[in-house]
């Protein structure tokens, strides 16, 4: 099978000693010295306190960390849990490494964790991100019990988030999806999910795999591959998003990860999006969506700006993407003086959005360039969205959200239309 | 063959633990006795042990087995005479056969003459002979051991009209050896023994001799004290005899019974035993590494017993909750097996009857560190009845053929004490030596030829033991040594074939030879040693450096 | 003398009706080859159309902009033009190529040169189309690039970098060509040269300020006013 060349001897050799298990919780590094330790004692307390008695291991797939964290995933004994927790431990527990590449790309740590589930033939997989440093031991359990003992497939996170944070999900993943795919999966992209052996080698073997140095997006892929296929899928709800920080350099990259997997995910599954009308929820376990009030300070002028200067420079590009009153409208909109009559509304992005799928559908340029554009575009509705909310209580910012998805859905018909258009 | 003069002869032995009454009946009253046990010491003899163990064959109500001693200076009716029972030492001695008996020192029977005198009256000259309160507050918080009968440690005498003490049942008062008399007494108990020829003691219920205020009544420094003078006196006047703890502790806690040498020469390891089964359920050596990891070092001249099963439940005192639950899950689903924190089954039944597992089990306990000490009947592989009750359904009569009453006795069937297996599987028809003797592939023969490779080398009971640690946690390896003699033992713990790479870096330039089928493997060189190992199958490999 | 005033036109006559039947067989071969030649190229024409129009070449030449050069000069879509183009070179080519079969020396020379000039046209033609694109292409990721960096002027910086691409491929199609050659490269180095001289001046010198801004920007992560209310979109 082609797809095990990538898996190195002394991987394969550790894959071995481990045999069979029922539990592999993969876990994608680099560089993440200063938490991987205390992660990887919650993971082993959620092991120990959800399955005591099942057979377990951790995947460390290594992006090259040059701080010593693979040592630090493969030294920590199941046995150093035991003073602190009371737990104890019936059997060993692997943690193994390997290193993927010299430098990260979370498409192959991915593909290693799939091709080593398979290989010891898990019955239920569970990827962890080391960024979250407030994991706790539960979140485990919540992420794999519906597919170890109920039979999911795919289980997707739900958190605690700050009304005012994750705005590419509100405003655009979420809703979007929601409206194409016809499931409310609130995240389906994410950094932590669990999924069962099934699916993770239906993908492993379908899949397209590149060589991952642009970002491709993989997570998001993985969630619409199981949307298509029909499996089980429920979303289980873990605790607080930890704040990670990010800079507005960052902005460009989420947008590969998440807008640029799905608009290139759109072509091939047309047959599946084009036929689903509205949204069905999705089984949920734990809280619903909570939202936090807590005030946080936001620098809107400067996303005012970067809008109106994206649409102004941006011009020559808009007029291949964006059609001709889209482009007015969004051009009216920059020309706005006063911060409080700027009003980029919800249905004049979803035009935006479609009609970027639709010209990164036909390539009008190069697809890279397209996803870029959008970005300031995005900034013009994380204003408008932080004005709308800025005093909304949990409830109104809910609402809010909703209403933009039912707009996404109203205006499906429209994607249909230029998609069917321009060929 | 007479008997070798080493005295440290416990250390090479393989012990073989029977109950007089379960081994042959000879004079047809359904009741096993010691004429039917000496004409049977052939057979023994051919299997390769070296020692029989006894279990108590004292007068006595029979309540607990015999554990419930009456008369110290005699032999059940039951099982023969004092003269029958010195006539079957000196046929043992001849096949060069030790025997060990059992001895309880903690407790005697409330039938025991002693008891009677001591509850007659406040004023009697035994009265301090036991533990006698008024109230039943003393000793507070100190564990109740038969969970599923008793309620206190405490009764309440009727006669004299006050409390005894008791770690076991009701009807077993507990001595009081805080009092000389009967310290001395016991001694003499002993001594009578000894000078009839008997080789060792097993001592049975030793942690629990005195009791303190304040403290869990076990394991105290003042019970530790009674026996080094046993100890003392032992080897003074009775040099080459041995004593055997009966102490289910853990073994920080039981390394005080072996003292600097001077107390107990022996113990058993009772926190491993379920930790075999549990590694070979889990497939994981974890448990059996763990707890010999945590196991301290003991003087030289002393010695662990190691053992699979015995006439006891298979005690799960000595594990934690998570590991108790999932052995009685995986062991015991029927609540009927489950006795006192134990399973009640005979070693085929909880293996399934898996011959492979038999023997995979049977491998262990004898290459790992101590004298391996085999329950009469697992070396044909008997089985169990559950349904007579407390522990009896692992003391069924021994099946020695296929005919009347399994060749146990003449008698009727029903005047046997117990009856006889009958399932079709485990049944006398089915398992019984004259069958096995007759089959060369049989789980009997090859019990003798495990035991006289076993036996082909001092290393298995005298020697040191270092495990290895390879990563395919299915395999269980270590390596014996004694002098320059090293054996190498894998042991594959799981149901499927498995590949492991050892480190032997440490024996390079040694030819493995396979010590059952003498045929060599490859030289151990610089780069890890690759073995496959079949299900639940075992090696043993000699390291020979030519 | 009239007998030989007759003789001689007679047979200056004859001559000429020898030279002329001579040549005119040629003559023939070559229109003949000249309407072969039409055909032939009229057919590469159509076929030429048709592929580009099949591989899209329309887009391909939009995104290199030049679309947009033939628009403003008013000259009819890419594959329109290539398609002439193709056609006019191949008729030509076959109509010299009669030419030479008149056997006018000198002429065949010259012929003989222009087809061996035929492969680097194309070559020149093929490197400026694609210079084009990749001129398109990066000027329009450094516009990109700078709008969601939040530098200034990023059309300036887009143009910048779409002339120096440009004037690069220029002075390869020209060295390709032949012409002036050892000019256009050494014109290059100084235009390149001058550009990064002047930017490097005024942005040292003039934007001393914007420039220590703009660096600290990039370089130094400790600078927390600016990141820190930005939300995670994530």
């Amino acid at each position: 099978m082609a797809e095990e060349s990538y898996l190195s001897d002394d991987f394969l050799r550790q894959l071995i000693n481990v045999g069979e298990v029922d539990i592999l919780v993969g876990l994608p590094t680099h560089n993440n010295a200063k938490t991987i330790g205390s992660i990887v004692q919650t993971i082993q307390s959620g092991i120990l306190r959800g399955f005591p008695r099942e057979r377990a291991v951790i995947i460390n797939a290594d992006g090259g960390s040059r701080d010593g964290t693979p040592e630090l995933v493969t030294g920590g004994s199941i046995d150093d849990v035991r003073p602190a927790s009371n737990l104890y431990a019936l059997r060993t527990l692997h943690a193994i490494s390997t290193k993927y590449a010299s430098s990260p790309a979370s498409e192959v740590a991915f593909r290693t964790i799939l091709a080593a589930a398979e290989l010891l033939r898990a019955k239920a997989c569970v990827v962890m991100s080391p960024e979250s440093a407030n994991i706790e031991p539960e979140w485990l359990s919540k992420l794999l019990r519906p597919i170890y003992r109920d039979g999911f497939d795919l289980v997707t996170p739900t958190y605690r988030r700050h009304k005012l944070e994750g705005l590419l999900i509100t405003n655009l993943l979420y809703p979007m999806t929601r409206a194409l795919y016809g499931l409310r999966i609130r995240e389906a992209y994410s950094l932590e999910f669990g999924f069962s052996g099934r699916l993770g080698s239906q993908f492993l073997e379908q899949n397209v795999w590149t060589d991952g140095t642009e970002g491709s997006g993989v997570e998001l892929r993985f969630t619409l591959a199981a949307i298509t296929a029909r499996y089980r899928i429920c979303q289980s709800f873990l605790g607080e998003k930890d704040h990670i920080e990010r800079r507005a350099a960052d902005l460009v990259p989420a947008l590969r990860q998440t807008v640029g997997a799905l608009f290139s995910a759109l072509d091939p599954d047309f047959p599946v999006w084009s036929a689903v009308e509205g949204s069905q929820p999705v089984a949920g376990t734990g809280a619903n969506q909570e939202v936090l009030l807590t005030p946080v300070r936001v620098n809107r002028k400067r996303l005012r700006e970067m809008f109106s200067t994206g649409v102004a420079e941006l011009e020559s590009v808009f007029q291949s993407i964006l059609s001709p009153s889209t482009l007015t409208e969004l051009q009216r909109i920059a020309r706005t003086g006063k911060e409080e009559e700027f009003d980029y509304p919800a249905e004049l992005w979803v035009r935006t959005v479609y009609e970027f799928a639709a010209s990164y559908q036909k390539s009008v340029i190069s697809r890279d360039h397209i996803i870029q554009a959008l970005a300031p575009l995005f900034r013009g509705r994380m204003f408008t969205f932080l004005m709308e909310n800025r005093d909304a209580s949990a409830n109104d910012v809910e609402n809010n959200i909703e209403g933009l998805c039912l707009e996404f859905e109203r205006l499906k018909p429209y994607l249909l239309q230029l998609w069917k258009s321009r060929e | 063959m007479p008997l070798n003069r080493d005295v440290l002869w416990y250390k090479d032995a393989i012990i073989y633990q029977v109950h007089v009454r379960t081994f042959h009946d000879s004079n047809g009253d359904g009741i096993g006795e010691f004429q039917g046990l000496e004409e049977k010491l052939d057979y023994l003899q051919e299997l390769g042990i070296s020692a029989i163990w006894l279990m108590p064959f004292f007068p006595s109500p029979l309540r607990d087995d015999g554990y419930d001693i009456a008369d110290h200076y005699s032999v059940h009716s039951s099982y023969g005479t004092l003269e029958d029972f010195r006539k079957f030492l000196g046929s043992a001695h001849d096949r060069g056969i030790r025997v060990i008996i059992e001895m309880v020192l903690n407790h005697t029977s409330d039938q025991h003459p002693w008891f009677q005198e001591s509850r007659s009256s406040q004023d009697n000259p035994r009265r301090d002979w036991y533990v006698w309160s008024d109230t039943d507050t003393r000793y507070k918080g100190t564990r109740i051991i038969f969970l599923d009968t008793e309620t206190s440690n405490w009764a309440w005498d009727p006669i004299s009209k006050s409390f005894y003490w008791h770690r076991f049942f009701s009807h077993q008062p507990d001595l009081n050896y805080d009092n000389p008399a009967v310290r001395e007494q016991m001694w003499n108990v002993m001594k009578f023994w000894l000078e009839m020829g008997v080789d060792a003691f097993r001592l049975d219920a030793v942690p629990y001799l005195v009791e303190r205020e304040g403290t869990n009544c076990e394991n105290l420094p003042e019970t530790h004290d009674v026996l080094k003078e046993l100890r003392r006196k032992l080897d003074a006047q009775f040099p080459g005899r041995m004593l055997l703890a009966e102490a289910n502790q853990w073994p920080a806690d039981l390394r005080p019974y072996f003292g600097d040498g001077d107390e107990f020469h022996m113990a058993f390891h009772f926190p491993l035993m379920p930790r075999m089964f549990m590694g070979l359920k889990l497939e994981d050596r974890k448990p059996i590494t763990e707890i010999l990891q945590q196991t301290p070092e003991i003087p030289s001249s002393c010695q662990w017993s190691l053992f699979l099963r015995n006439h006891d439940e298979l005690t799960l005192e000595m594990v934690t909750d998570v590991e108790r639950d999932y052995m009685y899950d995986t062991y015991a689903e029927s609540k009927t097996m489950r006795l006192n924190l134990g399973i009640r089954r005979r070693l085929a039944p909880l293996l399934d009857n898996d011959r492979r597992r038999i023997e995979l089990m049977n491998g262990m306990l004898m290459s790992l560190p101590g004298t391996p000490i085999v329950y009469y009947g697992d070396e044909i592989g008997m089985g169990d009845n559950i349904n007579l009750g407390d522990r009896n359904g692992v003391r069924t009569p021994m099946q020695w053929n296929g005919g009347w009453n399994g060749g146990f006795s003449s008698a009727d069937p029903e005047r046997l004490y117990a009856p006889l297996i009958q399932d079709p599987v485990y049944g006398y028809p089915a398992v019984n030596v004259l069958s096995q003797t007759g089959s060369e592939h049989s789980l009997l023969h090859w019990m003798q030829r495990m035991i006289t490779v076993r036996r082909s080398t001092a290393v298995f009971g005298r020697g040191s033991i270092e495990f290895l640690y390879p990563a395919n946690h299915r395999i269980l390896t270590y390596v014996r040594r004694l002098g320059n003699e090293a054996v190498l033992v894998v042991n594959n713990l799981s149901s499927t074939a498995q590949a492991v790479e050892l480190d032997l870096r440490r024996y390079k330039g040694n030819i493995l030879i396979e010590m059952f089928g003498k045929n060599m493997f490859p030289r151990v060189g610089d780069t890890p040693y690759l073995l496959t190992v079949g299900p639940y199958q075992f090696y043993w490999f000699r390291l020979r450096r030519i | 003398m009239r007998e030989m005033i007759i003789s001689e036109l007679s047979q200056a006559l004859q001559e000429l009706v020898r030279g002329f039947a001579h040549f005119l067989p040629r003559l023939i071969v070559m229109l003949i080859l000249a309407f072969v030649g039409w055909v032939i190229a009229y057919v590469a024409k159509v076929v030429l159309r048709s592929v580009l129009r099949l591989i899209k070449f329309d887009r391909l030449s939009e995104n290199a902009g030049a679309s947009q050069l033939l628009t403003k000069a008013a000259l009819p879509s890419a594959t329109e033009m290539l398609g002439r183009f193709v056609f006019w070179v191949v008729w030509l080519g076959f109509i010299l190529l009669g030419v030479s079969v008149l056997g006018i020396l000198g002429l065949q020379q010259q012929i003989a040169r222009f087809f061996l000039f035929l492969p680097r046209l194309f070559v020149a033609m093929f490197i400026m189309f694609f210079g084009l694109l990749a001129a398109s292409f990066f000027s329009r990721a450094a516009l990109l690039a700078a709008v969601n960096a939040n530098v200034p002027s990023p059309r300036v910086l887009s143009l910048a970098v779409r002339s120096i691409i440009i004037v690069f491929v220029l002075s390869i199609v020209f060295e390709e060509l032949g012409l002036a050659e050892q000019t256009m490269l050494v014109a290059f180095g100084i235009v390149f040269g001058a550009l990064m001289f002047g930017l490097a001046i005024a942005f040292g010198v003039g934007g001393r300020g914007l420039a220590q801004r703009f660096l600290e920007k990039r370089f130094v992560r400790g600078k927390k006013e600016e990141n820190e209310d930005e939300l995670s979109p994530l």
